[in-house]
């Protein structure tokens, strides 16, 4: 009992720090957002509904890792997709964002490569793939695309990120953002005529 | 005319005959169906101020535009009539085959009117009606009473039938809808009882009309598809039922115990959706509902209904029964009987604190399971205290000159949700138009489900204005009708291009809540007559005290928002602007 006290006082004050970091950034507005950690059998992850901007001790809810329970009724829509990617991978954290350009250029390709040093090492590439908010097919698909990379984004909806922190999970979130920013203005550039030079090293 | 059948149907019982009304585009249109078409009906009428026991008194079922076609969640009727409980315009809403039943038989509604000197059965054969004896029914219990009129008739009919409880009056008793589904609150079984009316049977082979039957397949898809994803209708109640709310509830200390005299209790995880999940066999739905929050439970070799999270609390938590076995059987028995189960728990537990504070002589406490058992068939045979009990916590506790110990709202008993910790639910409960009731705005879902958003539960701010909308959007979604289950992912937007499929005319959100608040000024108008007061919208004195609940203040703010005077009587204007102002003088002339 002590213990699950302790947990959800930790989850509440990362839940707090990082969804005030996403809003700040604009990569989450109103109640888009989620986040969540494993821990040991279970999952604290923000509640549906609530704002990340403000979130309250209320917010932080207990689910299972293994199962549907009462609780998943307040839980983000999301809950399946993170619980998903606990059950398929070694991550501890999973963020979700609706980042404005990795949502724009979702709309244009089949998969991010992003151009800058720092990104292009850790990232390699980002994976987009389809499917509805909250239903068990887009867990699948984000569970799978997880095994393999740091993140993913869904096409039109935002993206998903996991790690084993969630410090991790969130600066992930802004690298896959500002590569989407880069290779947008990138193409303005190119567009207005300017020479795109690839590096001879990356 | 798409959607309605154009025709009501209505059955004198004193004289045996029966005759069509028709359902005009305009009153179909202003009032949709279902709640809305009972509640024109009865204000149309009834005299306010009659006694809702006598036979002048008139009961509707009544199924909505939406009942009968491919719309999910949309198999629903309701019951509508003037309570004896609350002496209130009061309906009721069940959920099984009872409403497309009814349009199958080619009407929107039936009007039950009169009483029969002797018991009867109301037999309605593919539209052909036949008044019967029904001696050989009488003092059956519910699933006995169903299967004995299915063996008699045919199995294809679907029966609405009262129990013991309905047959003496019993003022909360309620009426069952064929195997699992119950028009549980309000004692709409007593008015039935009061007609000597033992079951309704119908049948019928008619189809519903609709505009647009493409559109209408494609928009339930959609609707289906969503309904599926949403977390709650997907995926918590078709696995747990009503119970998963147990938890939750517990968890923001909202769940009542001991007469709400407390906000949580250390053992009320007993009554969680998780610990009721093992005792499941089978999984129910209504048709036409992609939701299936019903299941069939097994208990020591019997097999029942899955009790409902209201019930669980009403006679578990509520009077602080610790084992759950006892409330199966109980909830079980108030089936059987044809009483509401929350209602009964509720008297029940009123009894137990008389008893604990010393008010009466008979021994009663906390988690007396067989004394429970006990009170509910004296309640329902209104044997020994159970003839003061019948009549609900109210009068129980005013014959004891302890009103205080009543939690009652317009003498209905309170469900589930403590309004101390749920600020709009505490105005919810107190402006109801039927006694203290959480599914006339459930406004639970947003201070507690977080849907459509969540919002602060301990603030005024807002809230008035939120039990308004909701409580319209609600009238409305009980006149088409929709399972208030399915409006957790189906908003006003969907559910009024279902509609405009279904009907064939232009149809809107505006349109929608408009017809809603309709409903809700009528009603409000015909308690008014009834000689219920703005005093009359309050809590119980125990969930007020300490001043914490500023009911005072949103109570101002809603009276103002729904353009009521300050002694909460509609005004003019709203009437006209509601186009409400004919209705009114009509009834009056």
């Amino acid at each position: 009992m002590w213990l699950n006290v302790k947990l959800r006082e930790e989850a509440y004050k990362l839940f707090r720090l990082y969804g005030r970091r996403l809003t700040e950034k604009g990569y989450a507005a109103g109640h888009g957002g989620n986040m969540s950690i494993r821990a040991g059998s279970k999952i604290y992850i923000t509640r549906h509904g609530c704002t990340l901007e403000d979130i309250k001790p209320e917010d932080v809810i207990e689910v299972s890792l293994h199962e549907v329970t009462s609780f998943d009724a307040i839980s983000s829509t999301e809950t399946v997709v993170h619980r998903e990617v606990y059950l398929q991978t070694q991550n501890l954290a999973v963020m979700h964002a609706h980042s404005p350009y990795a949502i724009a250029i979702s709309f244009f390709t089949e998969k991010m490569k992003p151009i800058d040093a720092e990104a292009s090492h850790i990232l390699r590439e980002v994976p987009i793939v389809e499917g509805r908010a909250g239903s068990e097919q887009l867990a699948k698909k984000v569970a799978a695309a997880l095994k393999e990379h740091h993140a993913v984004i869904v096409r039109g909806h935002g993206t998903f990120t996991a790690a084993q922190t969630l410090e991790q999970a969130y600066r992930l979130i802004c690298m896959v953002e500002r590569s989407a920013q880069q290779i947008y203005l990138t193409e303005i550039l190119k567009r207005l005529g300017f020479e795109f030079i690839k590096p001879k090293e990356i | 005319m798409y959607g309605w059948m154009g025709k009501l149907l209505e059955v004198d019982l004193t004289n045996k005959k029966s005759k069509v009304r028709t359902l005009n585009d305009e009153t179909a249109l202003s009032f949709l169906g279902g709640r809305g078409i009972g509640v024109y009906l009865i204000f149309c009428m009834v005299d306010p101020q009659v006694n809702p026991l006598s036979s002048e008194n008139i009961l509707i079922f009544a199924a909505g535009p939406l009942t009968g076609t491919i719309t999910p969640s949309s198999s629903r009727c309701a019951a509508v009539s003037k309570s004896p409980l609350t002496g209130t315009i009061f309906d009721s809403n069940a959920g099984g085959q009872l409403g497309p039943e009814i349009k199958a038989s080619g009407y929107d509604a039936i009007i039950i009117s009169g009483s029969s000197s002797k018991p009867a059965v109301i037999i309605i054969d593919c539209g052909e009606v036949k008044v019967k004896g029904a001696d050989a029914y009488w003092g059956m219990k519910t699933s006995e009473t169903i299967k004995a009129i299915k063996q008699d008739f045919g199995n294809e009919f679907e029966v609405a039938c009262i129990g013991p409880a309905g047959e003496n009056q019993v003022y909360f008793a309620c009426i069952r809808a064929g195997d699992g589904n119950f028009f549980g609150r309000g004692g709409l079984g007593a008015v039935m009882g009061s007609k000597n009316l033992k079951a309704i049977a119908i049948r019928g082979n008619s189809k519903v009309e609709v505009a647009n039957a493409e559109l209408l397949s494609k928009l339930s898809g959609k609707a289906i598809d969503r309904i599926k994803i949403n977390p709650i209708t997907g995926k918590v109640l078709p696995k747990l039922g009503t119970p998963f709310l147990t938890k939750i509830i517990d968890n923001i200390e909202a769940l009542p115990t001991r007469n709400f005299c407390e906000k949580s209790w250390t053992e009320a995880g007993i009554y969680s959706g998780e610990v009721i999940e093992e005792y499941v066999t089978d999984r129910e739905a209504c048709p036409m509902c992609p939701i299936a929050c019903k299941a069939k439970i097994e208990v020591d070799g019997v097999k029942m209904h899955r009790p409902e999270y209201e019930s669980l609390w009403a006679l578990g938590v509520n009077c602080q029964v610790k084992e759950l076995k006892q409330v199966f059987s109980a909830s079980k028995l108030c089936d059987e009987l044809g009483l509401d189960t929350i209602s009964t728990g509720s008297t029940i537990a009123c009894l137990i604190e008389l008893s604990q504070r010393g008010v009466i002589n008979e021994k009663i406490s906390w988690g007396d399971g067989e004394a429970i058992t006990n009170l509910i068939e004296k309640i329902a045979k209104r044997e020994d205290l159970g003839k003061i009990m019948a009549l609900g916590a109210e009068r129980l506790a005013k014959a004891f000159k302890a009103n205080e110990l009543a939690m009652t709202v317009k003498k209905l008993e309170l469900p589930a949700y403590d309004p101390r910790e749920l600020y709009g639910m505490a105005l919810a409960y107190a402006t109801s138009n039927r006694g203290g009731c959480h599914l006339r705005s459930y406004i639970v879902a947003m201070e507690v489900l977080g849907v459509p958003i969540l919002i602060d539960r301990k603030t005024p701010i807002g809230k008035a204005e939120l039990v308004a909308v909701n409580q319209n959007f609600l009238a409305a979604v009980d006149s088409l009708i929709i399972c208030k289950f399915a409006t957790l992912e189906l908003d006003d937007e969907i559910i009024s291009h279902i509609i405009t499929a279904t009907i064939g005319k232009p149809f809107d959100r505006g349109k929608l809540l408009k017809i809603g608040e309709r409903i809700w000024n009528l009603e409000r108008l015909f308690n008014l007559r009834a000689g219920l007061k703005f005093s009359d919208d309050t809590l119980p004195a125990r969930l007020l005290m300490g001043g914490k609940v500023p009911l005072r203040e949103m109570l101002k703010r809603y009276y103002e928002f729904r353009g009521w005077d300050p002694n909460g009587v509609p005004l003019e204007n709203k009437l006209k602007e509601l186009e409400l102002l004919d209705v009114v003088k009509r009834e009056a002339s």
